[in-house]
């Protein structure tokens, strides 16, 4: 099979995130992963041994047997034969053994692999969004972890992968001293003979997948004007535009086949010279009767068996890739899960939340500083400020979904991160600009939660989110798969409010959660929201003045501070600051 | 099947690279001659008839043979690209053209063009290699087992075509084996990349555990496919024992037998190092290689061609909606026109074909100056066949010069009328005239530009991106003028001028909506359409780029807008609500429409508070059974 360039990185996947990598951590990640398939590990390596061990042992009875064929009457020979046919069998049920359980026990350690790091991911949250890219994590969660889980069924391999090239140079030896010597001084010589004629290659293949990204970045562009592309009718212009790279992208990637070609040619060179070299020698001492035909058919398999050094190198390769992903994998569990505490709420209690001197950093820049601010149970408090002024984070604090650097943050007095994951989700509840929708269907997104709510719950739900008749206009209802339903930013919206409203018990945070909706619909929902859901206080990031004006109170936010707490109407009075918020 | 048809038609097309390919194999096959038959004339004829430097000569031109096989080895590199790089760039042409016809996300259009490609490349390539190095050993190999002794190929060809028979009947359930396989892992990746792209939705929900048995179970799905693929490689591996390793036997039983009938030790020899260092890898690479490169090469080949692609159905039969979900709604079917409305005979604008002539203006009028910018006459339009129409009945007439502003609840279709004003959606029935020719009428770019939300500016230079729609007519000069009236003065400075190179991703939505309001501003067209065009420019900026679009000599405007300022700025405004349509100023509809005065509650809040106890009568909104006290 030719090598072929690898394939170009994903930009998602050029994301180099995570701290320096944790080797350590990932080979604790792989001697767990072989711990898990240690008894398949134990039978592979044996396996792979007796199958090198086979292949050995076959050279040397084979040409014993050939000698006694040779010989006068062929006397003898019969039991030699059948142990040649017996050897032959082995060593095919042997190869297929291995396969088998190479491949099945490198499933097994893939899917052991995928299940901790899916846990893992899973426990540490959006925090590790922010180190790493989506594309990035599932490049890791899938490919990564079938990488690493090569390790087991390589270091097995790796085993008959030496014992191949050294059995082959010894028994070489224990042939004729002389043919030993031979390929010992001649492969050195050799390779540094064909190493003469090699050049740099990977010039081509860096230009090819240069070319390759320009071309997808040409293409996303022109995705992204796909509107404007349409109206000014330049589809033609922007085909013509987008493959502009593609002639120079075939020249490259037929210089790489070209440069491929030559290494080819050169390792197809290596070791048949080998093996001449070998013969020669043998021949020369067959001519002085010092070896039978039967050594030289021998001499000139192991010759061959003791070029394996290029298999060894290949499964030193996947040790090395393995090792490598599983670094890469160990780079995710450096984001620490998230703790839960022990304790549940109160019963019956309003849902007073409040944030006593919350500091959050990000990159050694304050982000939230020294925050404090009450929420009482069964008011709303609106969130206001300019972008950047620390609201979406005021919102995932208050709702644990990032943890303050210095401070509390309590809800009906105990504090958020005390309470256990389950008390914690079922009080609180998220809804965001663009919520993913995740869990299948319609049905599904919306009863995503620690306990899935009965349907009927659901559709109030929906309904309260004024979402109930767009999704009854779907194909399937409730029922549509997600991925189905071409859904508008402000349905989608209202979709993920519906979750909110269906799950949260006490506290509701809605970042920007109707940015998408026009005020008509706004005004509902949030007539709705008073009316219909069970979670009495509410914290609502808002760019809208009608939204501040209908909330309880307004924070006003500017550079991560509290500026001003107050009613809207009394903050648009005094402060012109605080309009020029709104200014539209 | 059908992919086994066009790739014989691929090759078909290219038998001078085939040829060429299969020349430099033959070259290739002096190493198969190397291996087994010079080694055997060298111990025949050289080492054991006591003439040791015959053997040498013999092996020295093995030697020769080595060197000439691996050049042709190299050459055939050559052959191979031949083939693949077509098939690359052909692929990849698809696919761009694919993108651009119909959109359904970057994701996937990118996956394609860097992923999928690459892999349809690299498996076919391995194809080509290994079926063709296959075949050159395999006939070089036997070729010189006939040159030694033709009796040998007795001993050697049956188990072969065994071999091979069941390395056939295997390949099918293999192959179907590594679809599963492949398919799972794909499965596995959509479901992990939900995951990972909705991590802080899970945690916010409390979802974990539920995401985690449900992605657990793909999980151990791939796991299952992987451990089923595994299995059936037990019948490969037999195959190749059978093919490979087996002949050897009868060889060794027969091997008094050959002898007494004149067939040579060195003979022997050569035969089983044939056996074993020519067919045997041969056989090895095929065996792995076409299974596994041939399911693979299928499964990316039907994604790439895009048949039974699960983003083609159903879109668009989902009623009225998507303003802004891509431009797959360009290209819906159109419903059949509902039965004409006894109307003045409106020329049809069915005709989405250029229509060769333009046709006559509204009878009265005789030419196109004197013909409204704009007119919809009784249009009604929908999305999909059972959609209900976004637009119904509309009637709308624009003098030159005339500015217009579209607002509605979101949702509505206000950008529906921006796409039938350019013409990229036709109307059920009804017409859409721009300067008296149909909007969908040829030459429309010269009529009307549209500007979406979504600004388009590629890699380039800021000059080019500028002179998109309008050529190289307008001197740097007038582009820069242009760009100074939309507001584009001090982002133009900053990147460095006409000439400096742009970086799209450098740019925020505001400065990319800039560029592209500065372009259409330059165009030559006298409509101009700006939907949201300006939704991330603070309202000052907005407010100064509508003046310009506005004092555009001749220009006629309609703006689809979010804020509110651009109505209050309009000398007309179209409200919609649902299919129904009011038309009036800004004062007028205050006045008149209670759904107006809720939507332009927005900007007036400091002052009249709408507060949830005293919502706004919205009664036309309302569905029946919904919030009735809203409706007091």
């Amino acid at each position: 099979m030719p090598r072929t360039p690898p394939e170009p990185a994903a930009p998602a996947d050029s994301f180099t995130g995570g701290a320096p990598a944790a080797p350590r951590a990932a080979d604790r990640l792989l001697l767990g992963a072989l711990r898990h398939s240690a008894g398949r590990g134990l039978a592979l390596a044996l396996v792979a041994a007796a199958s090198t061990g086979a292949a050995l042992a076959l050279p040397a009875v084979l040409g014993h047997t050939l000698d006694l064929l040779l010989g006068r009457h062929g006397t003898g020979a019969g039991p030699w034969v059948a142990l040649c046919a017996g050897l032959v069998c082995l060593a095919a049920v042997f190869d297929a053994v291995d396969e088998l359980l190479s491949a099945t026990t490198t499933a097994r350690s893939t899917a052991w692999l995928r299940h901790r790091a899916l846990r893992h991911v899973l426990a540490a949250g959006p925090r590790l969004g922010d180190r790493f890219a989506p594309g990035d994590l599932v490049a890791r969660l899938v490919g990564g972890t079938e990488r690493a889980g090569a390790a087991p069924a390589g270091l097995a391999g790796t085993v008959a992968a030496v014992a191949g090239p050294v059995g082959g140079i010894v028994a070489l030896g224990l042939v004729d001293p002389w043919l030993a010597a031979v390929f010992l001084a001649g492969a050195p010589l050799l390779v540094l003979l064909l190493r003469a004629f090699a050049r740099a290659s990977s010039d081509s293949l860096t230009a090819y997948q240069r070319l390759q990204g320009d071309i997808a970045g040409r293409l996303l562009e022109a995705l992204g004007g796909a509107r404007t592309i349409a109206a000014a009718g330049t589809a033609g212009r922007e085909r013509a535009r987008i493959l502009a790279p593609l002639p120079a992208l075939s020249r490259h990637g037929h210089r790489v086949w070209q440069v491929q070609g030559r290494s080819t040619a050169q390792a197809a060179t290596l070791v048949p010279l080998l093996q001449i070299a070998v013969l020669a020698v043998g021949g020369l001492r067959l001519a002085q009767h010092h070896l039978t035909v039967g050594d030289l058919l021998a001499a000139s398999r192991y010759a061959v068996l003791a070029t394996g050094v290029g298999v060894l190198v290949g499964q030193l390769g996947t040790l090395v890739h393995s090792r490598t992903a599983a670094r890469r994998l160990a780079d995710v569990t450096t984001v620490p899960p998230v703790r839960y505490g022990t304790r549940t709420l109160p019963p019956d209690g309003p849902g007073t939340l409040e944030l006593h001197g919350v500091t959050v950093t990000l990159d050694g820049r304050p982000v939230l500083c020294d925050v404090s601010l009450r929420v009482p149970g069964g008011t709303t408090l609106a969130v206001v400020g300019r972008s950047g002024s620390g609201k979406s984070l005021l919102a995932a604090v208050a709702g644990r979904l990032t943890d303050p650097d210095t401070g509390d943050v309590t809800l009906d007095g105990v504090p958020l991160r005390d309470l256990t994951h389950d008390a914690l989700r079922r009080a609180v509840g998220h809804a965001f600009a663009r919520p993913a929708l995740l869990g299948g269907t319609i049905a599904g997104t919306l009863a995503l939660g620690v306990d899935a709510p009965p349907p009927a719950a659901l559709t109030a739900a929906a309904r309260a989110a004024r979402a109930d008749d767009f999704v009854l206009r779907l194909p399937a209802g409730y029922a549509t798969p997600c991925a189905d339903a071409p859904l508008s930013g402000g349905e989608r919206q209202r979709l993920g409010l519906a979750r909110a409203f269906a799950h949260a018990g006490r506290l509701l945070v809605l970042d920007d959660a109707t940015s998408s909706l026009d005020s008509v619909t706004e005004h509902h929902v949030r007539q709705a929201l008073v009316r219909d859901v069970a979670a009495r206080t509410r914290l609502i990031v808002a760019h809208r003045a009608t939204t501040a004006a209908a909330a309880d109170r307004v924070a006003w936010l500017e550079d991560g501070r509290v500026r001003a707490v107050g009613t809207h109407e009394r903050l648009w009075r005094h402060h012109p600051g605080y309009r020029a918020v709104f200014a539209g | 099947m059908n992919g086994w048809h066009s790739g014989w038609r691929f090759l078909a097309r290219r038998r001078a690279a085939v040829a060429r390919l299969a020349g430099w194999s033959v070259v290739e096959t002096a190493h198969t001659f190397a291996v087994g038959y010079a080694p055997a004339r060298a111990l025949d004829a050289g080492f054991l008839a006591d003439r040791p430097a015959v053997g040498l000569l013999w092996l020295a031109v093995a030697a020769l043979a080595v060197v000439v096989g691996a050049y042709g080895t190299g050459r055939t590199y050559g052959g191979v690209a031949a083939l693949t790089e077509p098939l690359r760039d052909a692929l990849v042409r698809r696919v761009v053209d694919r993108a651009l016809r119909t959109p359904e996300g970057n994701g996937a259009a990118l996956s394609r063009l860097t992923h999928q490609v690459e892999i349809a490349r690299d498996t076919f390539a391995g194809l080509v290699m290994v079926s063709r190095s296959f075949v050159f050993t395999a006939v070089g190999a036997l070729t010189g087992l006939f040159l030694l002794a033709p009796v040998l190929l007795l001993f050697v060809v049956p188990p072969l075509l065994l071999g091979l028979g069941l390395f056939v009947a295997a390949l099918r359930p293999l192959a179907r084996r590594q679809e599963a396989y492949l398919a799972a892992d794909e499965a596995l990746a959509l479901s992990l990349g939900e995951v990972c792209e909705g991590l802080r939705d899970v945690t916010a929900a409390g979802a974990e555990r539920a995401v985690a048995h449900d992605a657990g179970a793909r999980v151990d799905e791939a796991r299952r496919a992987a451990t089923a693929l595994a299995r059936w490689t037990v019948a490969r591996a037999t195959a190749l024992a059978v093919a490979g390793r087996l002949p050897m036997v009868p060889l060794l039983a027969a091997t008094p037998w050959l002898l007494a009938h004149d067939v040579t030790p060195g003979a022997l020899v050569g035969a089983l190092t044939y056996l074993t260092q020519s067919l045997l890898p041969a056989l090895h690479q095929l065996v792995h290689g076409l299974a596994t490169s041939g399911s693979r090469l299928t499964v990316v080949l039907r994604r790439l061609t895009g048949t039974g692609s699960p983003s083609h159905r159903g879109k668009g039969a989902y009623g009225r909606r998507r303003p802004r979900t891509g431009g797959g709604r360009h290209r819906r079917p159109r419903k059949p026109a509902p039965p004409p409305t006894a109307a003045p005979a409106p020329p049809p604008t069915a005709a989405p074909a250029p229509s060769p002539l333009p046709a006559p203006p509204p009878a009265g009028h005789d030419t196109a100056q004197v013909a409204p910018a704009v007119a919809f006459h009784d249009v009604t339009f929908g999305y999909g066949l059972h959609a209900e129409p976004v637009v119904h009945g509309l009637d709308l007439v624009l003098p030159a010069g005339a500015r217009l502003v579209v607002v509605g609840p979101s949702g509505v279709g206000k950008s529906t009328v921006a796409g039938l004003l350019a013409g990229v959606l036709v109307p059920w029935s009804g017409s859409v005239r721009v300067a008296g020719l149909p909007a969908t009428a040829q030459g429309r770019e010269a009529r009307r530009v549209v500007v979406p939300q979504e600004a388009y500016v590629f890699s380039g230079t800021v000059g080019e991106n500028l002179r998109y729609l309008c050529g190289d007519t307008p001197g740097d000069a007038a582009v820069l003028d242009a760009a100074r009236t939309i507001g584009a003065g001090p982002l133009l400075k900053r990147l460095g001028g006409l000439a400096a190179p742009l970086d799209p991703a450098r740019l925020s939505a505001g400065e990319r909506q800039l560029i592209a309001l500065t372009r259409a501003y330059l165009a030559p067209a006298p409509l101009a359409v700006l939907d949201e065009a300006a939704c991330h420019l603070d309202p000052a900026a907005e407010a100064r780029a509508e003046r310009a679009f506005a004092a555009r000599p001749g220009g006629t405007l309609v703006v689809v807008a979010h804020r509110t300022g651009s109505a209050r700025r309009a000398d007309r405004v179209l409200l919609m609500d649902g299919p129904r349509t009011a038309l009036g100023t800004h004062d007028e509809l205050m006045r008149r429409s209670a759904l107006y005065r809720a939507l332009m509650g927005d900007g007036g809040a400091g002052r009249r508070f709408l507060r949830p106890t005293r919502p706004p009568a919205i009664c036309g909104l309302r569905r029946p059974g919904s919030a009735p006290r809203s409706c007091g």
